[in-house]
Protein backbone atom coordinates (compact mmCIF):
# COMPACT_ATOMS: atom_id res chain seq x y z
CA UNK A 1 0.00 0.00 0.00
CA UNK A 2 1.04 3.95 -0.70
CA UNK A 3 2.37 5.50 1.85
CA UNK A 4 1.07 9.12 2.91
CA UNK A 5 4.18 10.14 1.47
CA UNK A 6 3.48 8.61 -1.99
CA UNK A 7 0.56 9.91 -1.86
CA UNK A 8 1.03 13.52 -1.24
CA UNK A 9 3.78 13.35 -4.26
CA UNK A 10 0.95 11.66 -7.00
CA UNK A 11 -1.44 14.67 -5.94
CA UNK A 12 1.86 17.70 -5.90
CA UNK A 13 2.46 16.11 -9.62
CA UNK A 14 -0.98 15.84 -10.68
CA UNK A 15 -1.37 19.89 -9.26
CA UNK A 16 2.13 20.58 -11.30
CA UNK A 17 0.39 18.74 -14.35
CA UNK A 18 -3.12 21.12 -14.29
CA UNK A 19 -1.12 23.88 -13.78
CA UNK A 20 1.20 23.47 -17.05
CA UNK A 21 -2.16 23.38 -18.54
CA UNK A 22 -1.95 19.24 -19.29
CA UNK A 23 -5.09 18.22 -17.99
CA UNK A 24 -7.72 19.67 -20.25
CA UNK A 25 -10.70 18.95 -17.73
CA UNK A 26 -11.43 19.46 -13.69
CA UNK A 27 -9.52 18.08 -11.57
CA UNK A 28 -10.30 17.02 -7.80
CA UNK A 29 -7.49 16.43 -5.73
CA UNK A 30 -7.13 14.72 -2.47
CA UNK A 31 -5.06 16.20 0.83
CA UNK A 32 -5.52 16.50 4.43
CA UNK A 33 -7.10 12.61 4.91
CA UNK A 34 -4.31 10.49 4.08
CA UNK A 35 -3.93 9.24 7.33
CA UNK A 36 -7.52 8.30 7.83
CA UNK A 37 -7.84 6.60 4.65
CA UNK A 38 -4.42 4.33 5.18
CA UNK A 39 -6.08 3.24 8.24
CA UNK A 40 -9.19 2.45 5.99
CA UNK A 41 -8.05 0.66 3.46
CA UNK A 42 -5.98 -1.43 5.87
CA UNK A 43 -9.16 -3.85 5.71
CA UNK A 44 -9.59 -3.48 1.99
CA UNK A 45 -8.86 -6.78 -0.13
CA UNK A 46 -7.59 -6.94 -3.35
CA UNK A 47 -10.66 -8.96 -4.42
CA UNK A 48 -13.31 -6.34 -3.14
CA UNK A 49 -14.96 -3.52 -4.58
CA UNK A 50 -14.52 -0.01 -3.89
CA UNK A 51 -17.33 2.90 -5.49
CA UNK A 52 -15.71 6.53 -5.16
CA UNK A 53 -16.78 9.75 -6.47
CA UNK A 54 -15.40 12.69 -8.64
CA UNK A 55 -12.46 13.23 -5.93
CA UNK A 56 -11.08 9.25 -6.01
CA UNK A 57 -7.78 9.57 -6.41
CA UNK A 58 -6.24 8.07 -3.50
CA UNK A 59 -8.87 5.87 -3.57
CA UNK A 60 -7.61 4.24 -6.58
CA UNK A 61 -4.19 4.54 -5.44
CA UNK A 62 -4.71 3.02 -1.84
CA UNK A 63 -6.81 0.02 -3.82
CA UNK A 64 -4.09 -0.96 -6.02
CA UNK A 65 -4.48 0.95 -8.99
CA UNK A 66 -1.24 1.71 -10.80
CA UNK A 67 -0.03 5.26 -10.66
CA UNK A 68 1.21 5.83 -13.97
CA UNK A 69 -2.12 4.00 -15.70
CA UNK A 70 -4.15 7.05 -12.89
CA UNK A 71 -1.79 9.33 -14.27
CA UNK A 72 -2.31 8.73 -17.70
CA UNK A 73 -6.40 8.46 -17.42
CA UNK A 74 -6.23 12.00 -15.94
CA UNK A 75 -4.29 13.16 -18.30
CA UNK A 76 -7.01 11.77 -20.85
CA UNK A 77 -10.14 14.02 -19.14
CA UNK A 78 -11.26 10.82 -16.80
CA UNK A 79 -10.11 12.14 -13.59
CA UNK A 80 -13.60 12.63 -12.96
CA UNK A 81 -14.73 9.27 -13.19
CA UNK A 82 -12.12 6.94 -12.89
CA UNK A 83 -12.72 2.70 -13.89
CA UNK A 84 -10.43 0.28 -13.31
CA UNK A 85 -12.08 -3.32 -13.68
CA UNK A 86 -8.66 -5.45 -12.44
CA UNK A 87 -8.97 -3.50 -9.75
CA UNK A 88 -12.72 -3.26 -9.00
CA UNK A 89 -12.91 0.43 -8.58
CA UNK A 90 -15.57 2.77 -9.82
CA UNK A 91 -16.20 6.02 -9.69
CA UNK A 92 -19.14 8.52 -10.55
CA UNK A 93 -19.12 12.37 -10.23
CA UNK A 94 -22.70 12.42 -10.08
CA UNK A 95 -24.06 13.01 -5.77
CA UNK A 96 -24.41 9.91 -4.25
CA UNK A 97 -24.83 8.18 -7.76
CA UNK A 98 -22.62 5.51 -6.52
CA UNK A 99 -24.31 4.31 -3.42
CA UNK A 100 -27.20 2.52 -4.77
CA UNK A 101 -25.00 0.70 -7.12
CA UNK A 102 -22.19 -0.28 -4.85
CA UNK A 103 -25.74 -1.84 -2.75
CA UNK A 104 -26.76 -3.79 -5.77
CA UNK A 105 -23.22 -5.08 -6.17
CA UNK A 106 -22.99 -6.02 -2.51
CA UNK A 107 -26.66 -7.55 -3.20
CA UNK A 108 -25.08 -9.56 -5.86
CA UNK A 109 -22.32 -10.59 -3.66
CA UNK A 110 -24.64 -12.24 -1.04
CA UNK A 111 -26.51 -13.64 -3.20
CA UNK A 112 -23.61 -15.59 -5.01
CA UNK A 113 -22.52 -16.44 -1.11
CA UNK A 114 -19.22 -14.49 -2.06
CA UNK A 115 -16.38 -13.80 0.40
CA UNK A 116 -15.68 -10.21 -0.78
CA UNK A 117 -17.43 -6.79 -0.01
CA UNK A 118 -18.20 -3.54 -1.44
CA UNK A 119 -16.47 -0.06 0.10
CA UNK A 120 -18.08 3.26 -0.72
CA UNK A 121 -16.90 6.89 -0.55
CA UNK A 122 -18.90 9.73 -0.53
CA UNK A 123 -19.49 13.06 1.05
CA UNK A 124 -21.36 14.34 4.04
CA UNK A 125 -23.65 15.89 1.53
CA UNK A 126 -24.45 12.96 -0.05
CA UNK A 127 -24.65 11.49 3.07
CA UNK A 128 -28.01 13.33 3.57
CA UNK A 129 -29.73 12.84 0.95
CA UNK A 130 -32.47 10.81 0.05
CA UNK A 131 -31.19 8.35 -1.76
CA UNK A 132 -28.05 7.63 0.77
CA UNK A 133 -30.47 6.64 3.64
CA UNK A 134 -32.35 4.53 1.58
CA UNK A 135 -29.26 2.30 0.58
CA UNK A 136 -27.95 2.34 4.16
CA UNK A 137 -31.45 1.52 5.91
CA UNK A 138 -31.87 -1.56 2.79
CA UNK A 139 -28.21 -2.74 3.20
CA UNK A 140 -28.66 -2.90 7.01
CA UNK A 141 -31.97 -4.57 6.40
CA UNK A 142 -30.27 -7.55 4.53
CA UNK A 143 -27.26 -7.19 6.22
CA UNK A 144 -25.26 -6.47 2.92
CA UNK A 145 -21.54 -7.03 2.78
CA UNK A 146 -20.98 -3.88 2.23
CA UNK A 147 -19.24 -0.22 4.22
CA UNK A 148 -20.32 3.01 4.10
CA UNK A 149 -18.07 5.47 4.67
CA UNK A 150 -18.66 9.02 4.67
CA UNK A 151 -15.83 11.78 4.11
CA UNK A 152 -16.65 14.76 5.64
CA UNK A 153 -15.55 18.09 5.30
CA UNK A 154 -18.65 19.91 5.72
CA UNK A 155 -18.49 21.14 2.49
CA UNK A 156 -20.11 20.07 -0.33
CA UNK A 157 -18.44 21.90 -3.11
CA UNK A 158 -18.33 25.12 -1.16
CA UNK A 159 -21.67 25.16 0.77
CA UNK A 160 -21.74 24.59 3.93
CA UNK A 161 -23.87 21.20 4.89
CA UNK A 162 -24.90 21.50 8.08
CA UNK A 163 -25.76 25.38 7.78
CA UNK A 164 -27.74 24.55 4.61
CA UNK A 165 -30.35 21.75 6.69
CA UNK A 166 -30.74 24.08 9.48
CA UNK A 167 -29.07 24.64 12.78
CA UNK A 168 -32.22 24.70 14.86
CA UNK A 169 -31.37 21.29 16.13
CA UNK A 170 -35.38 20.77 16.55
CA UNK A 171 -37.29 17.89 15.39
CA UNK A 172 -40.08 17.99 12.67
CA UNK A 173 -43.59 17.63 14.06
CA UNK A 174 -44.54 13.75 12.51
CA UNK A 175 -47.92 12.53 13.18
CA UNK A 176 -48.17 8.74 12.59
CA UNK A 177 -50.84 6.63 13.45
CA UNK A 178 -51.78 2.51 12.42
CA UNK A 179 -54.69 1.64 11.01
CA UNK A 180 -56.14 -1.87 8.75
CA UNK A 181 -57.54 -0.94 5.51
CA UNK A 182 -61.34 -1.73 5.37
CA UNK A 183 -60.62 -1.72 0.94
CA UNK A 184 -57.96 -3.72 -1.31
CA UNK A 185 -55.43 -0.80 -2.78
CA UNK A 186 -57.87 0.15 -5.71
CA UNK A 187 -61.62 -0.54 -5.97
CA UNK A 188 -64.35 -2.19 -3.71
CA UNK A 189 -62.59 -5.92 -4.00
CA UNK A 190 -65.77 -7.14 -6.11
CA UNK A 191 -64.57 -7.75 -9.90
CA UNK A 192 -67.23 -5.46 -12.03
CA UNK A 193 -67.94 -6.10 -15.96
CA UNK A 194 -68.20 -2.62 -18.12
CA UNK B 1 -52.54 -15.99 -27.86
CA UNK B 2 -52.78 -12.09 -26.34
CA UNK B 3 -50.52 -9.79 -25.87
CA UNK B 4 -50.50 -10.69 -22.24
CA UNK B 5 -50.17 -14.34 -22.71
CA UNK B 6 -46.45 -12.82 -24.88
CA UNK B 7 -45.69 -11.21 -22.44
CA UNK B 8 -45.81 -14.19 -19.77
CA UNK B 9 -43.92 -16.52 -22.29
CA UNK B 10 -41.23 -13.49 -22.67
CA UNK B 11 -40.53 -13.52 -18.90
CA UNK B 12 -40.33 -17.45 -18.85
CA UNK B 13 -37.99 -17.48 -21.31
CA UNK B 14 -35.87 -15.04 -19.31
CA UNK B 15 -36.27 -16.67 -16.38
CA UNK B 16 -34.84 -19.86 -18.16
CA UNK B 17 -31.25 -17.94 -18.12
CA UNK B 18 -29.17 -18.98 -14.97
CA UNK B 19 -27.76 -15.28 -15.02
CA UNK B 20 -31.41 -13.00 -14.62
CA UNK B 21 -32.97 -11.51 -11.51
CA UNK B 22 -36.58 -10.09 -11.37
CA UNK B 23 -36.80 -6.91 -9.62
CA UNK B 24 -39.21 -4.21 -8.72
CA UNK B 25 -42.52 -3.52 -6.79
CA UNK B 26 -45.22 -6.42 -7.15
CA UNK B 27 -42.91 -9.26 -8.94
CA UNK B 28 -43.67 -11.16 -6.09
CA UNK B 29 -46.36 -9.48 -4.44
CA UNK B 30 -49.73 -8.67 -6.20
CA UNK B 31 -50.77 -5.05 -6.52
CA UNK B 32 -50.30 -4.58 -10.13
CA UNK B 33 -50.75 -6.43 -13.88
CA UNK B 34 -46.75 -6.93 -13.48
CA UNK B 35 -47.62 -9.41 -10.94
CA UNK B 36 -49.71 -11.80 -13.22
CA UNK B 37 -46.93 -11.87 -15.71
CA UNK B 38 -44.22 -12.63 -13.36
CA UNK B 39 -46.43 -15.20 -11.55
CA UNK B 40 -44.39 -18.26 -13.38
CA UNK B 41 -41.36 -17.09 -12.81
CA UNK B 42 -39.20 -19.31 -9.94
CA UNK B 43 -39.57 -17.54 -5.96
CA UNK B 44 -35.87 -17.32 -5.74
CA UNK B 45 -35.28 -15.34 -9.48
CA UNK B 46 -37.49 -12.26 -8.06
CA UNK B 47 -36.54 -9.95 -4.93
CA UNK B 48 -39.53 -7.29 -4.31
CA UNK B 49 -38.42 -4.24 -3.37
CA UNK B 50 -39.71 -1.01 -1.40
CA UNK B 51 -40.65 2.06 -3.78
CA UNK B 52 -37.13 2.98 -4.31
CA UNK B 53 -37.47 3.69 -8.10
CA UNK B 54 -33.71 5.51 -8.27
CA UNK B 55 -31.80 3.07 -6.27
CA UNK B 56 -33.46 0.28 -8.21
CA UNK B 57 -31.81 1.14 -11.01
CA UNK B 58 -28.35 1.74 -9.49
CA UNK B 59 -28.92 -1.85 -7.75
CA UNK B 60 -29.46 -3.30 -11.37
CA UNK B 61 -26.64 -1.23 -12.33
CA UNK B 62 -24.69 -3.38 -9.40
CA UNK B 63 -26.27 -6.67 -9.93
CA UNK B 64 -24.94 -6.58 -13.14
CA UNK B 65 -21.00 -5.30 -12.28
CA UNK B 66 -21.52 -8.87 -9.74
CA UNK B 67 -22.27 -10.93 -13.55
CA UNK B 68 -25.75 -10.59 -13.31
CA UNK B 69 -28.68 -9.73 -15.96
CA UNK B 70 -31.34 -7.69 -13.84
CA UNK B 71 -34.86 -7.72 -15.21
CA UNK B 72 -35.41 -4.11 -13.83
CA UNK B 73 -39.49 -4.09 -13.33
CA UNK B 74 -41.31 -0.48 -13.46
CA UNK B 75 -45.25 -1.24 -13.12
CA UNK B 76 -46.14 2.26 -15.00
CA UNK B 77 -44.18 4.74 -16.61
CA UNK B 78 -45.21 7.44 -14.61
CA UNK B 79 -42.98 5.52 -12.47
CA UNK B 80 -39.81 5.04 -14.04
CA UNK B 81 -39.48 8.84 -14.37
CA UNK B 82 -37.76 8.58 -10.62
CA UNK B 83 -34.99 6.14 -12.21
CA UNK B 84 -33.93 8.70 -14.79
CA UNK B 85 -31.25 9.97 -12.44
CA UNK B 86 -29.68 6.64 -12.51
CA UNK B 87 -30.97 5.55 -16.23
CA UNK B 88 -29.87 8.71 -18.31
CA UNK B 89 -26.49 9.55 -15.56
CA UNK B 90 -24.99 6.24 -15.48
CA UNK B 91 -26.52 3.33 -17.35
CA UNK B 92 -26.30 5.68 -20.09
CA UNK B 93 -23.09 6.75 -20.21
CA UNK B 94 -21.12 4.08 -18.02
CA UNK B 95 -19.56 2.34 -21.01
CA UNK B 96 -18.25 5.78 -22.69
CA UNK B 97 -17.16 6.65 -19.80
CA UNK B 98 -14.92 4.18 -18.89
CA UNK B 99 -13.94 3.46 -21.95
CA UNK B 100 -15.48 0.01 -22.54
CA UNK B 101 -14.34 -1.40 -19.38
CA UNK B 102 -17.43 -1.58 -17.67
CA UNK B 103 -20.71 -2.42 -19.80
CA UNK B 104 -23.83 -3.30 -17.60
CA UNK B 105 -26.72 -5.16 -19.31
CA UNK B 106 -29.93 -4.18 -17.98
CA UNK B 107 -33.78 -5.28 -19.29
CA UNK B 108 -35.78 -2.34 -18.12
CA UNK B 109 -39.39 -3.15 -18.45
CA UNK B 110 -41.85 -0.53 -18.17
CA UNK B 111 -46.00 -0.01 -19.17
CA UNK B 112 -48.34 2.86 -20.43
CA UNK B 113 -50.94 2.60 -18.01
CA UNK B 114 -54.58 1.32 -19.21
CA UNK B 115 -56.96 3.68 -19.46
CA UNK B 116 -60.26 1.56 -20.12
CA UNK B 117 -62.35 0.81 -18.73
CA UNK B 118 -61.13 2.45 -16.02
CA UNK B 119 -59.23 6.07 -16.66
CA UNK B 120 -56.62 6.02 -13.80
CA UNK B 121 -55.51 9.99 -13.95
CA UNK B 122 -52.65 12.04 -16.04
CA UNK B 123 -50.26 10.48 -13.56
CA UNK B 124 -50.82 6.72 -14.22
CA UNK B 125 -51.22 6.27 -18.10
CA UNK B 126 -48.24 8.79 -19.13
CA UNK B 127 -46.18 7.53 -22.62
CA UNK B 128 -42.83 8.78 -22.42
CA UNK B 129 -41.50 7.09 -25.07
CA UNK B 130 -40.16 9.56 -27.69
CA UNK B 131 -38.46 11.58 -24.49
CA UNK B 132 -36.57 8.74 -23.55
CA UNK B 133 -35.42 7.68 -27.12
CA UNK B 134 -34.33 11.66 -27.12
CA UNK B 135 -32.34 11.45 -24.10
CA UNK B 136 -30.89 7.93 -23.72
CA UNK B 137 -27.94 7.35 -26.58
CA UNK B 138 -26.71 3.65 -25.57
CA UNK B 139 -29.60 2.22 -24.32
CA UNK B 140 -31.85 0.88 -26.72
CA UNK B 141 -35.96 2.07 -26.33
CA UNK B 142 -38.25 -0.47 -27.84
CA UNK B 143 -41.96 0.12 -27.75
CA UNK B 144 -43.66 -3.31 -28.13
CA UNK B 145 -46.79 -2.50 -30.54
CA UNK B 146 -47.73 -5.82 -31.60
CA UNK B 147 -47.89 -9.09 -29.97
CA UNK B 148 -45.64 -10.89 -32.45
CA UNK B 149 -42.98 -8.86 -31.17
CA UNK B 150 -42.95 -9.41 -27.74
CA UNK B 151 -41.13 -12.30 -27.70
CA UNK B 152 -38.61 -11.78 -29.93
CA UNK B 153 -37.90 -7.94 -28.48
CA UNK B 154 -37.26 -9.54 -25.09
CA UNK B 155 -35.05 -12.33 -26.62
CA UNK B 156 -32.64 -10.22 -28.39
CA UNK B 157 -32.38 -8.08 -25.38
CA UNK B 158 -31.17 -10.95 -23.35
CA UNK B 159 -28.99 -12.52 -25.93
CA UNK B 160 -27.74 -8.83 -27.91
CA UNK B 161 -23.99 -9.14 -27.94
CA UNK B 162 -23.38 -5.89 -27.72
CA UNK B 163 -23.85 -5.51 -24.41
CA UNK B 164 -26.18 -2.91 -24.15
CA UNK B 165 -29.24 -2.45 -21.80
CA UNK B 166 -32.71 -2.55 -23.31
CA UNK B 167 -36.20 -0.74 -22.26
CA UNK B 168 -38.85 -2.47 -23.48
CA UNK B 169 -41.87 -0.30 -23.06
CA UNK B 170 -45.40 -2.71 -23.12
CA UNK B 171 -48.40 -1.00 -23.71
CA UNK B 172 -51.07 -2.22 -20.75
CA UNK B 173 -54.45 -1.18 -22.97
CA UNK B 174 -53.20 -4.02 -25.22
CA UNK B 175 -53.14 -6.89 -22.64
CA UNK B 176 -56.32 -8.48 -23.76
CA UNK B 177 -55.68 -8.14 -27.47
CA UNK B 178 -54.54 -10.54 -29.90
Amino acid sequence: MLTKEELLKFEEEIKDLFLDKKILAPVHLSGGNEDQLIKIFKDVKKQDWVFSTHRSHYHALLKGVDKEWLKSEILEKRSIHIHNKECNFFSSAIMAGVIPIAVGTALGIKRQKKKNKVWVFFGDMSAEMGIAHECMKYAGGFDLPIVFVVEDNGLSVDTPTKKVWGESGKKAKIIRYKYEREYPHQGCGIWVTF
Amino acid sequence: MTYKDEIIKAMLLLAENKKTIFLGQSVAYPGSAIYGTCKDIPKSKKIELPLIEDMQMGMSIGLSLEGYIPISIYPRFDFLIMATNQLVNHLDKIESMSVGRYKPKVIIRTVVGSTKPLYPGEQHCSDYTDAYKCMLKNVEVVKLTKSKDIVPSYKHALERKDGKSTLLIEIADMYPNK
